[in-house]
């Protein structure tokens, strides 16, 4: 068919890794070797290495879940737990759920109401024949980023005293709504007090101007780990099937109408920016100090990039919705 | 046994049920089949032996296994929603439900999602069998009618169909024994636009991030493929009422008014606040890569600025313009 061609076209063009191919031995990511865990956890090569955990491998079915969740919550946060096990250096994710809680700036305290419930969900679970554990927890940032805030930094390092081992992941639907793929981060902190020997190139994202403070203070005392996603033949099968219903939403999907609100807020938080970039620019005309020079060029820089990308996203609405129009209200009578 | 449903109801299916079930049967099926080696990685040839063994004659000792679960989701009017769906644990030997369980797991549910309930049951295999009567008639004390949500797991390449089907029971009088029996029904996949973004990013794999190109190619992409399969559709319909106009197919009226209703709903809206709004959202799009290149273009210039203040420095000591050295 015309679009696997086209598929396969665009992705050796943009060298794409594929996933494992989906075949049966692929399905062996989902047997839970108890005995290997047990000897694993009793190792605790992490212990002694911070940096040791460099991979994160999501199934589909948590990354479903988790992003669902997430979006439900409209722009309050969300928080959850994610099963799974360690394999090496990845920590891997079998499955995600929701926890009771709503997100306020006093979450610690939440994360102990929740206990019993993850308790009792665990041990359904087990019974049901999920038999791995808890390995980390999810929560949303709706509209601001995927990163960790002061709390959540103090709540993971917590965790991985006493947890190990654990994983933080952030999600934000609304910009996963609004650029149309997934956005989401998985991070591990550093122990207090150690110094990161190299400083990792994290990809740029935009943060609004009332978090930036807090994304600045606390940035460098985690490491974002690189996110894989897996599934097995049978939801291989499944998605390619569903994909016959599904064209239907593809292109009725309207980002544009949906997300108009989340746009204004990006638009006037970045105006905001401009005048502040504008005030360093005018209180160090004279003498353009080496290290001062820097900063004004990537303020200003920065503000051109999320200015493309809101202007990018938005194209992209605006696209499908003429694309639409042109098929469905210019009919012309053909011979 | 399956005949075509008459309640009316609409039933409208969350891919997230889809793959939960298919999550819930691939871990069953791989802790009973025990993967070749487990300490080290085992070498292609030994492993693919054995994939071929099990998956030739589909069973070592036993058939794949046959997994149990709840549906849940919410039912307004005429319409069901299935949303989410989670196991239950059933012994088919005995034909025992654990009712403990289903109840503490619907207890849980319906605190993270409070307008939730169960709808019905799911369950692997190829068809329905006549003891899946009695888990349906066990759930019936929590709903009156249940759901059946049957998914197929055999993978079948040429399959174009999903192989998921939903059964209502109904009342029959049969050889004049008033009973049970399955009815298949229609449905329909709904999704919200986060679930189609997930699905497609674990579908398609498209990579996050990247240059403005790879983004734009993958938007348009998406869309392409969508245009094509409506495209395809339509041919479809073109050929059969070809078809039809030649006489090789025989008329059927109910078909072609179908078809005419479907030809006089376009143009789709054609009134003037549709393209007074519609104007009005294209020069808001216009506006905004106005005010992008805009700021580009002054960062650029400041850029500038700050290298020919740079190049020509006028508090150094020679004074005046001099090549920076």
């Amino acid at each position: 068919m015309d679009s696997t061609i086209a598929q396969k076209t665009w992705e050796l063009e943009n060298n794409i890794l594929a996933v494992e191919a989906p075949d049966p031995s692929s399905d062996f990511i989902f047997y839970y070797d108890e005995v290997a865990q047990a000897m694993s956890l009793k190792a605790k090569p992490w212990a002694n290495d911070p940096h040791f955990f460099k991979r994160v491998k999501i199934s589909a079915l948590a990354l479903l879940k988790m992003v669902i969740h997430a979006r439900s919550g409209g722009t309050i946060e969300v928080m959850g737990l994610m099963i799974g096990k360690t394999d090496g250096d990845a920590i891997i994710v079998m499955d995600a759920f929701a926890l009771p809680v709503e997100g306020t700036e006093t979450r610690v305290n939440a994360q102990a109401d929740a206990y019993e419930y993850m308790v009792d969900y665990s041990q359904t679970n087990k019974q049901a024949g999920r038999l791995e554990n808890v390995v980390g927890w999810y929560h949303s940032h709706p509209g601001y980023g995927c990163w960790l805030s002061g709390i959540d930094v103090s709540t993971q390092m917590l965790n991985q005293q006493f947890q190990e081992p654990f994983l933080a992941v952030v999600i934000d639907p609304t910009r996963t709504v609004s650029s149309g793929k997934v956005d989401i981060g998985a991070f591990r902190t550093y122990p207090e007090g150690y110094k990161p020997t190299d400083d990792p190139i994290s990809e740029y994202q935009t943060i609004p101007l009332n978090k930036i403070e807090d994304f600045g203070v606390h940035c460098k005392q985690y490491y974002a780990l690189n996110i894989s996603y897996f599934k097995s033949s049978l939801d291989c099968h499944l998605l390619d099937l569903l994909w016959n219903k599904y064209w239907v939403n593809t292109l009725s999907s309207s980002p544009l109408l949906g997300n108009g609100d989340y746009v204004a807020g990006q638009l006037s938080d970045l105006a905001e920016k401009l005048e502040q970039a504008e005030n360093h620019l005018t209180h160090s005309r004279i003498g353009p100090l080496g290290t001062s020079r820097k900063k004004e060029e990537s303020h200003l820089g920065k503000i051109t990039r999320d200015s493309s990308k809101i202007t990018v996203e938005q194209a992209h609405g605006l696209m499908s919705q003429v694309i639409k129009d042109i098929l469905f209200n210019s009919v012309r009578q053909s011979k | 046994m399956a005949s075509s449903s008459s309640s009316g109801l609409t039933f409208k299916l969350h891919p997230l049920v889809i793959v939960n079930i298919s999550d819930h049967y691939t871990r069953v099926k791989s802790q009973l089949s025990l993967p070749p080696s487990l300490t080290s990685t085992s070498s292609a040839a030994t492993s693919n032996n054995n994939n071929n063994n099990s998956n030739g004659g589909e069973n070592n000792q036993n058939p794949p296994p046959r997994v149990y679960g709840c549906v849940i989701g919410v039912q307004r009017g005429r319409t069901v929603e299935i949303f989410n769906s989670f196991e239950l644990i059933y012994d088919p030997s005995t034909r025992s439900l654990d009712r403990s369980f289903l109840e503490k797991k619907q207890e849980l549910y319906k605190k993270v999602f409070p307008h939730f309930y169960v709808l019905g049951w799911y369950s692997t295999g190829s068809d329905a069998h006549e003891s899946d009567m009695h888990f349906h008639k066990a759930l019936m004390d929590i709903n009156e009618s249940p759901l059946y949500v049957l998914l197929n797991p055999a993978i079948n390449p040429a399959q174009k169909d999903l192989p998921v089907t939903i059964y209502e029971s109904e009342l029959h009088v049969i050889d004049g024994v008033p009973q049970l029996i399955f009815v298949r029904s229609s449905y329909t996949i709904e999704t919200v636009e986060a679930e189609r973004i997930s699905v497609d990013h674990v579908a398609h794999l498209k990579p996050s991030g990247g240059s403005a190109a790879t983004q734009l190619a993958a938007q348009l992409t998406g869309i392409h493929s969508a245009i094509k399969m409506l495209n395809s559709r339509i041919g479809v319909l073109h050929q059969y009422l070809v078809g039809m106009q030649k006489g090789d197919i025989p008329c059927e009226s109910s078909l072609l008014r179908q078809v005419s209703s479907l030809l006089r709903r376009l143009p789709a809206i054609e009134s003037e606040k549709f393209q007074d709004d519609f104007l009005m959202e294209y020069n808001d799009t216009l506006l905004i890569t106005y005010l992008a290149m805009f700021t580009n273009c002054s960062s650029t210039m400041n850029e500038l600025v700050d290298k020919f203040n740079t190049t020509y420095d006028r508090h150094s000591r020679r004074g005046g313009r001099t090549a920076f050295i």
